[in-house]
């Protein structure tokens, strides 16, 4: 024989081997094409998502870049540069205000609206969807004396108006032209509170309504062919305009808050599809070892016939190899056909356009976890089938050698698991999270092996504890489980893992979904009210006290600045903590105070006298300042409306954002802002029966004060957890499939020798219920060790989920795990009785006669 | 030889067995007609595929008989349910395979006790390790019969098949996996407590010498049985 016939021997073999076909591998190729699915499914729709935004970056901002700025428009140096950098310039204002109109008849309604003042070049990319479809500019046109604006359907359901009909905003009369169907740079607005409406800016000129001190974003949407003019323009501005407040944006990240929460949520589906492949590896390392144990006696009589170990383990690698390749590629068409069929279906609710199509690189990226995954759980039951001796064919088939398999696999296996860990840490675009998750599938995986291998020791000394002797169904369970041959092990790792992803997820779904209702404090305002002007503050305290049902009002003087110096360094090169970066990324609520606000707990320095009348000196919140590194008697910048204000760290006090009353990072003595033009903010905690007549005496008689309802923005902030939860629900659904393929595979694998012991048992004059109560009582005590490590890991893996990667409050409910471990080793019982039924119906002699 | 109660311990009456294959229905016992007295011993003996471990099998009500009449211990078995033959089985029967069939997560002990435990024994593991005391493998009770050689697997069988002191002994080649001088010890001590227990032997052999050991040999050709063959009894007068 040839060297080279030689060397494909095991692979003629293998060949041999597989022409009965694959229908013993139907559980290896489930558990490896839906885990492989799951992750291709996730990575092309988050590819779609990426290249949407790539694609239509440009549109989504309105502009190839865009300068903002704060409560303040462009100064004229500002405004120059920008026209001799750009092809084109436009300029959006953006601010909350209150539209108010309603039918005739019916006293005048209420509604916060996000309100877009545009110039005439706007928009520079993408264009505006009208209804009637007529242009934007005639939309805008004054009509019949008075201003055109077009409104979201929201808004003019929610005032009762319809086009042709006039409401105000801020107090200020507008013509509704016509309702805005869609607005090509919605996504890059971010977080809005109330429904839309866009009016020309100049409308607004003269009005009151953008005066300095009040609260609106100006933002200037630039046209710039060059992406190279686009890096050298933002390096230009920094330069040239370091401390104006001045941010940048362009089409290469139009929407970053989107994009922070596509990459968030798809590193998180990502490493649940991980998590799903782990389960399945589980189904796929029984599969395995279950198909080996029925070749058993083929391998021994290859040995017998001159085969050496190394050919029989590459005999039966070469044929899991190949059933691995036809399984990653299941799984690959699955993967790229489900986003592809089923996108344009969830395009409408998806906040950017999509581009489904089949992609190489998370095609790819699966493919490579499917066969690592399906390398790393199958080698071990290999090394373990080419060590089976010849004499086999003289025993019965469960002799096991209980030291490890040839140190080169074990290596080997090594080797593969680590190539795995690191590639999923590598291409996830989440390291930590990757490697968080790969720990703690393998500490579970550590923890399971520990339980079952104590299991199975304890079954084993009960089962020959003396006061068990006439306890034959309870002795039959613990001898299967603690007896030589069983698959304690297999079957607590497949069903501990796959019950632990479970209710981890059912615990992260169940946070998410109760998230915003635990985290509401009992004393929520019931509405802020902003944009307050000096002379408004006094009166309206006055009315808003004279209202029945009112309680406690707070209010405070209300600047935005931005930190510019930490300590007298510039912002951008101080060494903080990542957790307090996004304190130095825009523009903060700032606010001064000569006494303590009430509530206020100093945690160290003083504060300062009620006359005090020396250098500023701020009170800077605790928890942030620690972030930022900074402590008392440290120093801190920030411009404020242009001017820089260095200011001494006076105190450092507790600041809570969760009960949503008015706290402020930084409160300055008041001295250090004298003369700035600012508005005041206020807290109103009302019942719900008084927000009514509140909302409508304020709005009378102040219109340019905004009133933000708390429960408004609550659901706006739920709609975003809402589509957490319903990605996490898609992958729980996912990782279910694949758990209930890996108990059915279990429950299949161990049905021949449960058929096989029914058989024997009825010889010696066992009843079916008492054989079938046996193998109930080994499922449940099985489950039962399974299920105990499930509930506590699966409640550390959610907190730890929760905590570090959604960043949430994480609280244990351990009724809904408890729910979820039960239901699965109920699931897994039932499946073991579904597959034990036949057998025990089966007459015992041709059982018997397939085993002689 | 023990006391023989009246009437036979076993009737079989045109018993037929037709099993289905791959290439259609298969007849494999095709009217027997047979009585065993009680505490005799007999041999069915005859080449292999003439139906002799299926007429076993019924026998021990392990594969129900297709028509006829299978009447054990004045019991009709054809009519019974599953539970009822296990039961029937545990107060009547021991049976001992070629390929012993041990449960294979319990020990030797365990697994000669687990039938007197099933009838509810307080003194099943007391009895057990007599028995297996009695085939000589005292010092293997702790064993998993996959550290036992094929001789003690079978003496394990043996032990679990006589400890609930059964009527009916039914052996289908006992010997058939062991090597001659383990068999020949296998079938002295299968004889020795079928005549210490006074039970009715029912033995399959390929094996001459075990064959001619027993009281009487009946003869199974095609699922019939040969009346020109010779019983061993007759054959040694």
């Amino acid at each position: 024989m040839s060297r080279l016939s030689r060397a494909l021997l095991p692979l003629r073999f293998a060949a041999r081997e597989l022409r009965g076909g694959v229908s013993g591998f139907r559980i290896f190729l489930a558990c490896l094409a839906l885990g492989v699915a799951a992750v291709a499914a996730v990575g092309s729709v988050r590819m779609a998502i990426n290249e949407g935004l790539i694609a239509q970056g440009a549109v989504i901002l309105g502009g190839d870049a865009q300068v903002t700025t704060t409560y303040r428009r462009a100064s004229e140096s500002e405004r120059a540069w920008m026209e001799a950098r750009a092809d084109a310039v436009s300029e959006v204002v953006d601010f909350r205000s209150m539209a108010v109109g309603g039918p005739e008849d019916a006293p005048p309604r209420r509604v916060l609206t996000q309100v877009k003042a545009v110039d005439d070049a706007y928009p520079l990319a993408g264009t505006v969807t009208l209804d009637p479809a007529i242009a934007l500019d005639a939309a805008l046109a004054h009509q019949d004396g008075l201003p055109g604006a077009v409104v979201e359907r929201a808004l003019a359901a929610r005032l009762g108006l319809a086009p042709g009909d006039r409401y105000e905003i801020g107090g200020v009369p507008f013509r509704i032209s016509a309702l805005l169907v869609s607005e090509p740079d919605r996504a890059s607005a971010g977080f809005g509170f109330g429904p839309r409406s866009l009016v020309s800016a100049e409308a607004l000129h003269g009005t009151g309504l953008v005066a300095p001190g009040s609260l609106f974003e100006t933002h200037y949407r630039l046209k710039v062919r060059e992406e190279a003019d686009l890096v050298s323009a933002e390096a230009d501005m920094d330069a040239r305009f370091p401390d104006s407040g001045l941010r940048w944006r362009d089409r290469r990240q139009a929407a970053p808050g989107i994009e922070r929460f596509v990459e968030r949520i798809g590193a998180f589906l990502v490493l649940v599809g991980l998590a799903a492949l782990a389960v399945g590896g589980v189904g796929i390392a029984a599969a395995v070892r279950s198909y080996l144990e029925e070749k058993t006696e083929t391998i021994a009589v290859l040995k017998s016939l001159g085969a050496s170990g190394r050919m029989v383990g590459a005999t039966y690698l070469a044929q899991i190899g190949a059933l691995a390749v036809l399984g990653v590629g299941f799984g690959l068409a699955l993967g790229a056909g489900l986003p592809l069929a089923l996108g344009p279906l969830f395009a409408d609710r998806l906040p950017v356009p999509a581009l489904f199509d089949v992609y190489a690189a998370p095609l790819a990226e699966a493919g490579l976890y499917g066969l690592l995954t399906a390398l790393v759980f199958a080698l071990w039951p290999l090394a373990r089938a080419r060590e089976v001796r010849p004499a086999a064919l003289f025993r019965d088939l469960v002799e096991r050698v209980g030291r490890l398999p040839a140190s080169n696999w074990v290596i080997a296996t090594g080797v593969a698991g680590l190539a795995l860990a690191g590639s999923a840490t590598w291409l996830s675009g989440a390291p930590k999270l990757a490697l968080g998750v790969i720990g703690g599938v393998a500490a579970t995986l550590a923890v399971l092996w520990l339980s079952a291998a104590l299991l199975r020791r304890m079954a084993a000394s009960l089962a020959r504890a003396r006061w068990l002797r006439g306890w034959p169904v309870l002795r039959l369970s613990l001898a299967a489980i603690g007896g030589p041959g069983g698959d304690t092990a297999g079957a607590v790792l497949s069903l501990g893992l796959g019950l632990t992803t479970l209710a981890a997820i059912a615990q992260i779904d169940h946070n998410l979904r109760t998230t915003i209702a635990q985290e509401l404090p009992d004393r929520a305002p019931a509405f802020f009210l902003i944009d307050i002007q000096n002379d408004q503050r006094a009166p309206i305290l006055e009315t808003l006290q004279a209202e029945p049902g009112v309680g406690t009002i707070q209010t405070a003087p209300m600047l935005r600045g931005i930190v510019t110096q930490l300590d007298g360094v510039p912002a951008d090169e101080a060494e903080i903590d990542p957790e307090g970066a996004w304190i130095l990324r825009g523009d903060r609520g700032v606010s001064y105070a000569a006494e303590p606000p009430a509530g206020t707990e100093l945690l160290a320095g003083a504060w300062w006298p009620e006359d005090y009348a020396g250098p500023p000196l701020v009170s800077f919140s605790e928890e942030h300042a620690r972030e930022l590194r900074l402590d008392i008697g440290d120093t801190l910048t920030v411009s404020v409306l242009g001017r820089e204000i260095t200011a001494e760290i006076a105190s450092l006090r507790r600041v809570d954002f969760s009960d949503m009353g008015i706290n402020f990072l930084m409160i300055f003595d008041p001295g250090a802002f004298a003369g700035a033009p600012h508005t005041h903010i206020a807290t109103v905690y009302a019942g719900a029966e008084a927000e009514g007549p509140v909302l409508a005496s304020i709005g009378a008689a102040y219109p340019n004060v905004t009133a933000i309802g708390v429960r408004e923005a609550i659901a706006r902030v739920s709609d975003g957890l809402d589509q957490i939860a319903s990605a996490a629900r898609w992958a729980a659904s996912a990782v279910l499939a694949v758990g209930v393929v890996v108990l059915i595979g279990a429950a299949a694998a161990g049905a021949r020798r449960r058929a096989y012991e029914a058989a024997i048992l009825k010889v010696i004059g066992a009843e079916r219920a008492r054989i079938l109560g046996s193998f109930a009582l080994r499922a449940a005590l099985t489950g039962g060790a399974a299920g105990g490590a499930a509930l506590i890991f699966s409640g550390v893996g959610a907190w730890a989920v929760i905590t570090f990667v959604l960043e949430g409050q994480f609280v244990l409910e351990p009724t809904i795990a408890i729910a979820v471990v039960l239901g699965g080793a109920l699931a897994s019982l039932f499946a073991g009785l579904v597959f034990a039924l036949p057998a025990l119906g089966v007459r015992p002699a041709r059982i018997l006669r397939s085993r002689a | 030889m023990t006391d023989v109660t009246p009437g036979p311990a076993i009737a079989l009456s045109q018993l037929a067995l037709t099993l289905p294959s791959r290439a259609g229905l298969v007849d494999i016992l095709r009217g027997v007609d047979l009585e065993i007295a009680a505490g005799t011993s007999v041999g069915i003996v005859g080449p292999s595929g003439s139906g002799k471990s299926s007429l076993l099998m019924v026998l021990g009500g392990l594969e129900r008989a297709t028509s006829g009449h299978v009447t054990v211990m004045g019991e009709e078995l054809t009519g019974l349910g599953e539970d009822a033959l296990a039961r029937f089985r545990m107060r009547n029967m021991g049976i001992v395979f070629q390929s012993f069939h041990l449960i294979p997560t319990m020990t030797a002990l365990e697994n000669a006790a687990a039938p007197l435990e099933l009838a509810g024994r307080r003194d099943a593991f007391d009895r057990a390790a007599e028995e297996l005391d009695a085939v000589g493998l005292a010092h293997r009770a702790d064993h998993y019969p996959a550290q036992l050689s094929g001789g003690e697997q079978q003496r394990v069988a043996l032990a679990r098949a006589v400890a609930p002191r059964p009527s009916i002994l039914l052996a289908d080649e006992p010997t058939g996996n062991l090597d001659a001088a383990t068999g020949r010890e296998i079938s002295e001590l299968l004889f020795s407590l079928q005549s210490r227990h006074g039970a009715t032997l029912v033995v399959v052999t390929h094996a001459p010498a075990l064959a001619q050991a027993c009281d009487r040999v009946v003869t199974m050709r095609d699922g019939r049985l040969d009346p020109s063959a010779v019983p061993a009894a007759e054959a040694a007068e």
